[in-house]
């Protein structure tokens, strides 16, 4: 698979990066409270 | 200790977001792939974590047979399961927006589809086998023998058969048919940093929904 040369992108390229920083964050922060949750469940037990 | 399994998610967070910006603002697009070729960066860690999660299901599987029949060795196949096939149908449904752009439909059958599906459909099965038997230790020792069948089935459908077919739509695999990577330079980095990411990401996935019904199990037995 042989590169064009250059990131290239333009404004759907910059929407797209956005899109999937906060789909990953959004995924991240969820995981995260999960695993305090369930922290504080594996302590009560 | 304890501070090291606080900041490993944040590393895990960090890591990941810097594969989504290498992938658009670091790595180049590929030749005639109409731009759309920075899917490959999740695309295939997708299927790559797919094909990992099935093959610890059945890697469990084979020591909940032969490791003193523990029910958390089972719980950790049927969640990995679980995990593949989400990874397996993110896989797909990249794969298909791929074809849509390069080949004009989303679903050609080409050989890499089918073969993904058929697997797909193999470990649903393993899904609907659970449900089916009531007995918590007859469901157990029928699922990991399923699931050990798993160890030569998804090899199979993932590497072997795709490469059996004399024409495929899809480009090349990763290593191709002559044992080397052939892509630039910066897309293989980025390409290697998602793959690890996408790899952590599935274990503390994996860790999270053993734990969840370790939980489970203890809560019902504690009202028993």
């Amino acid at each position: 698979m042989n590169s064009s040369g250059g990131a290239g992108g333009g404004d759907l390229n910059g929407w797209i990066l956005a899109v999937n920083l906060i789909i990953w964050t959004g995924i991240f922060l969820y995981l995260l409270h999960l695993n305090r949750k369930l922290r504080d469940l594996e302590k009560d037990q | 200790m304890e501070s090291l399994k606080k900041i490993l998610p944040w590393l895990l967070w960090l890591w990941l977001a810097l594969v989504i910006l290498g992938a658009f603002l670091y790595a180049p697009a590929a030749v005639g792939f109409k731009g759309s070729s920075r899917i490959l960066f999740f695309h295939v860690p997708m299927a790559w974590v797919s094909f990992l999660a099935f093959l610890t299901a059945g890697v469990q599987s084979l020591r909940y047979l032969y490791a003193g029949r523990e029910r958390r060795l089972d719980r950790s196949a049927a969640a990995a399961v679980e995990l593949g096939l989400a990874f397996g149908v993110l896989a797909t449904v990249t794969g298909a927006l791929w074809a849509k752009v390069m080949w004009g439909a989303y679903w050609n059958w080409d050989p890499r589809q089918t073969s993904i599906l058929v697997a797909l459909l193999f470990y649903a099965a393993y899904l609907a086998l659970r449900a089916a038997v009531e007995d918590g230790e007859t469901r157990a020792r029928l699922a990991s023998v399923y699931a050990v069948l798993g160890l030569v089935v998804a090899p199979f459908l993932y590497f072997v058969m795709p490469r059996m077919a004399e024409f495929t739509l899809h480009p090349e695999p990763v290593i191709n048919a002559a044992a080397k990577v052939d892509m630039d330079g910066k897309m293989v980095q980025v390409l290697m940093a998602s793959l690890a990411g996408f790899t952590a990401l599935f274990y503390w996935m994996h860790n999270l929904s053993c734990r969840i019904q370790d939980v489970a199990d203890r809560k019902t037995r504690s009202q028993r």
